[in-house]
């Protein structure tokens, strides 16, 4: 074989938010580190944020991905320097204490991984908006106020120095804070290079086979290796490396499915996310705001658009609004021979489907509070909701194998746990090897019921750092 | 910044208080504690209903009247209210729960409600407390979930719809002007029960009630005396129209801890319990359920079928806003309330 040959003490594969802080801190600690990312660098100001444009260049296969089982949940995966940092709403929740403790941590790791949050949040200027919000935050505020559904706004890691108002921020994502961290101490970023598996001698990996967006294929050897390719190529690209133990079988998402309200005055922002979430029925369920600009707008309409079609013209007084459930239920990811791109499937609980449309419900009539003229809930069939009265239409007519069942917050596909069934020890070593580690979200035991960033980069510092002191 | 809630002010009573289905579990019971205290004229459907209730039919005794008539004709409803004099509240708490024909459930609640708010409309009632149900939202999709006090309808069955829709023409009604407000009371408790009742107190007497799966599931009941309570607290303090409450006991109980109270409190009256032994797979509900709604749909309704599906749901509400509101407090709970309930089937010489 020709083409690329490679040499580094510590390979990263992947770098979104488990894959650049792993880089910054390996290479901080003066290890020749080399950065494998399958995606193309893109500044940020390149593309406007949620944008058809962006959906190109910097998801995974444009945008949308279907993951097999009755009914289909698409879901997204960023595929760029930074990976879902750069695409995501930049929201931030620590991860709750009840959810540690399910994971098993006791009072000094707990105390650890928040210690660390500290410290990210302060990496990534992690703050709520000091000035005005967009009117689709303040909507659904004035909504959850109006029930005494207990919201709140969620922080975000964003720069105000341009200006104090939601729109005037800057995304502190991977590509502005720790890539640049790591390539400042030495590490080497290869955009458009793709891990396609690693080569084990016995317990051992010593060389991964990789090809480039431009068509070379190539080899890098390495003493260590640390996978964050994100929940569905982490475990993907393992597979394919012949680790196939207890990897990709327990996929833990947050379904959600969404609605598009419609009020009287001029709402839409199309290029940013409403801050504020309901969170009166968490973990279980939460409200949010999705990104709304018209084409997406038009995507939330389509499954009924013979009825709800006529009303994109009428998009600037339109915003989206998304319902979000912890799952009882699990998929899996499944690489075959000769596909790019593994086989994800995932199924609903009964509970699940039925926790989605009382989720959708209550969402609309929090809209309808907040002064919505109309909503239009995205499933087939779906009625469009003016009174209370539709409300009971809506649940009497929604099914989740009608609606357009989406996820973001892919986990949980190498999980990581003391017990020897789990395939991944507490710091995310891989039981079957000697070196070979998965430091992102794929390692969370279970979705963590709210936006998982903080988790996956708390839990990829501490991590990484115990690595650190173990080869010093 | 929101201000702290007032401490709730309660108006004085009217001159007249019209009491619909006075006959019934709840009616009798509103009637025990208004007799004496205020003017009332009470509503009944037959004057074996008007004896029941210890008035004779259009004799007044205690300052009640019972009236004989039917919310289902908007003429029945005449004599209610051109006998009313001076300022006038109405309690509609006439209701078909379990009829003999699907038809009621919408004849007599959602028209028999449409026609008592055009009635107290009309008259010129000075507020109205229409008694609703948990019905029109159904059940929780989760054994933790709890219904907050605003949900979106989501109705059970036949007489789920029925109460949705007297619901609504209450809203249309106070839309048109009408000083109107709603309680929904779960599943009740406690004196004045129909007959019907004692079959639950046989059932757990001896051992057969059946619990379903294993018996987590949870249910917001109300002792008849707190609804009393939630009632006259929702007509006397001064809100908004429109407004609706939950009025229940203060938690929801776990069904297994239902049955096993109302064991503990049959022993405590004097009865011999046999160990409860009737455990049924959720499936039994879901099997029942489905029996009970295609029943329903061919227009006959089976009162055991209907219990027996409901047995397997968790339907749990939340009173907090009826406590900020309305200063509800409810002081009974399941094992006192239960005590009370047989000592007054004893009373009545039922059989237990």
């Amino acid at each position: 074989m020709t083409g690329v040959r490679l040499q580094a003490d510590v390979l990263v594969v992947g770098s979104g938010a488990g894959g650049a802080p792993t880089a910054a801190l390996a290479a901080e600690g003066g290890h020749d580190v080399v950065v494998l990312e399958e995606g193309p660098m893109v500044r940020q100001g390149e593309v406007v944020p949620f944008s058809l444009a962006q959906m190109d260049r910097q998801y995974r296969a444009g945008g949308v991905t279907p993951a097999l089982g009755l009914p289909t949940i698409t879901y997204t995966e960023g595929c760029c320097a930074g990976g879902g940092t750069e695409i995501n709403s930049g929201l931030y929740r620590r991860p709750p204490e009840e959810v540690l403790a399910r994971w098993g941590l006791d009072g000094d790791d707990v105390a650890e991984l928040y210690a660390i949050c500290d410290e990210v949040e302060k990496e990534l200027s992690v703050q709520t908006v000091p000035g005005a919000q967009i009117p689709g935050s303040e909507l659904l505020r004035r909504g959850a106020a109006a029930l005494g559904w207990q919201h709140d706004e969620s922080p975000r890691w964003m720069d105000y120095s341009a200006g104090p108002d939601a729109r005037q921020g800057r995304r502190r994502s991977m590509t502005e804070t720790y890539l640049p961290r790591a390539t400042a101490a030495g590490a080497r970023l290869l955009t458009g290079h793709r891990v396609d598996r690693l080569i084990l001698d016995g317990r051992r990996a010593v060389r991964a086979e990789l090809s480039t967006a431009d068509g070379q294929r190539g080899t890098i050897d390495f003493r260590d290796v640390f996978v964050c390719g994100g929940a569905i190529q982490t475990p993907a690209m393992l597979q394919r490396s012949g680790l196939r133990r207890a990897i990709g079988r327990s996929l833990a998402v947050h379904p959600t499915v969404k609605l598009t309200a419609r009020f009287t005055d001029a709402v839409n922002v199309p290029d940013d996310v409403p801050v504020h979430q309901v969170k009166e029925f968490a973990p279980d369920l939460s409200f949010g705001g999705s990104a709304s600009n018209p084409g997406l707008v038009a995507l939330a309409l389509s499954d009924s658009w013979g009825r709800f079609g006529e009303a994109v013209t009428d998009w600037r007084r339109m915003a989206v609004y998304y319902a979000a459930i912890t799952s009882q239920g699990r998929g899996r990811v499944l690489a075959l021979p000769g596909l790019r791109d593994p086989l994800v499937t995932y199924r609903l609980t009964r509970r699940d489907k039925e926790l989605l449309g009382q989720g959708l419900a209550r969402l609309a009539l929090l809209l309808l509070e907040a002064g919505a003229t109309a909503v239009y809930p995205a499933y087939r069939g779906a009625p469009i909701v003016r009174t209370p009265a539709d409300l009971a239409t809506l649940r009497a007519t929604f099914s989740a194998g009608r609606a357009s069942v989406m996820t973001v917050h892919l986990c949980s596909t190498v999980p990581f746990g003391a017990g020897h069934d789990a395939p991944a020890d507490t710091l995310g070593l891989l039981r079957a090897t000697t070196n070979v580690r998965v430091n992102d979200a794929s390692l969370l035991p279970d979705a963590p019921g709210v936006n998982p960033q903080a988790s996956v980069m708390a839990v990829a510092i501490r991590n990484v750092r115990r690595y650190l002191e173990s080869v010093r | 910044m929101t201000p702290a809630a007032p401490s709730t002010s309660r108006v004085r009573p009217p001159d007249t208080t019209i009491v619909t289905g006075a006959g019934g579990w709840l009616g009798r019971a509103l009637l025990d504690h208004l007799s004496n205290e205020r003017s009332v004229r009470a509503l009944v459907t037959t004057a074996a209903d008007a004896a029941a209730i210890g008035t004779p039919a259009e004799v007044s005794a205690n300052g009640v009247t019972a009236i004989v008539g039917d919310v289902r004709r908007p003429d029945g409803l005449a004599e209610l209210f051109d006998g009313a004099t001076g300022e006038v509240d109405v309690i509609h708490a006439a209701g078909v729960i379990h009829p003999g024909r699907v038809d009621e459930f919408e004849e007599v609640n959602a028209r028999g409600t449409a026609n008592v708010m055009a009635a107290a409309l009309a008259h010129g009632a000075r507020r109205v407390v229409h008694v609703s149900s948990n019905s029109p939202f159904g059940t929780n999709t989760d054994r933790l979930d709890t219904f907050r006090n605003d949900e979106p309808y989501h109705p059970y069955a036949g007489y789920g719809r029925s109460k949705m829709r007297a619901e609504l023409a209450v809203h249309d009604a106070v839309r048109g002007g009408l000083n109107a407000v709603i309680v929904r009371p779960p599943w009740f408790y406690g004196p004045f029960q129909p007959p019907r009742q004692t079959t639950f107190f046989k059932l757990v007497r001896t051992g057969r009630f059946p619990v379903i799966g294993d018996g987590r599931q949870r249910r917001s009941m109300v002792y008849v005396g707190n609804l009393v309570q939630g009632v006259l607290a929702a007509e006397l303090t001064a809100t908004a129209p429109g407004r609706a409450w939950w009025i229940a006991d203060a938690e929801p109980y776990e069904v297994a801890e239902i049955v096993a109270t109302v064991g503990r409190a049959l022993v405590a009256e004097g009865f011999d319990v046999a160990p409860n032994r009737v455990r049924l797979p959720a499936i039994a509900a879901r099997l029942a359920e489905r029996a009970d709604l295609a029943l329903q749909r061919t227009g006959r309704y089976v009162q055991q079928l209907h219990v027996l599906g409901e047995m397997g749901t968790t339907i749990a509400c939340d009173i907090s806003v009826a406590r900020d509101e309305l200063g509800y407090d409810p002081q009974v709970a399941l094992e006192e309330g239960m005590r009370r309930s047989i000592r007054w089937c004893l009373d009545q010489g039922l059989e237990l």
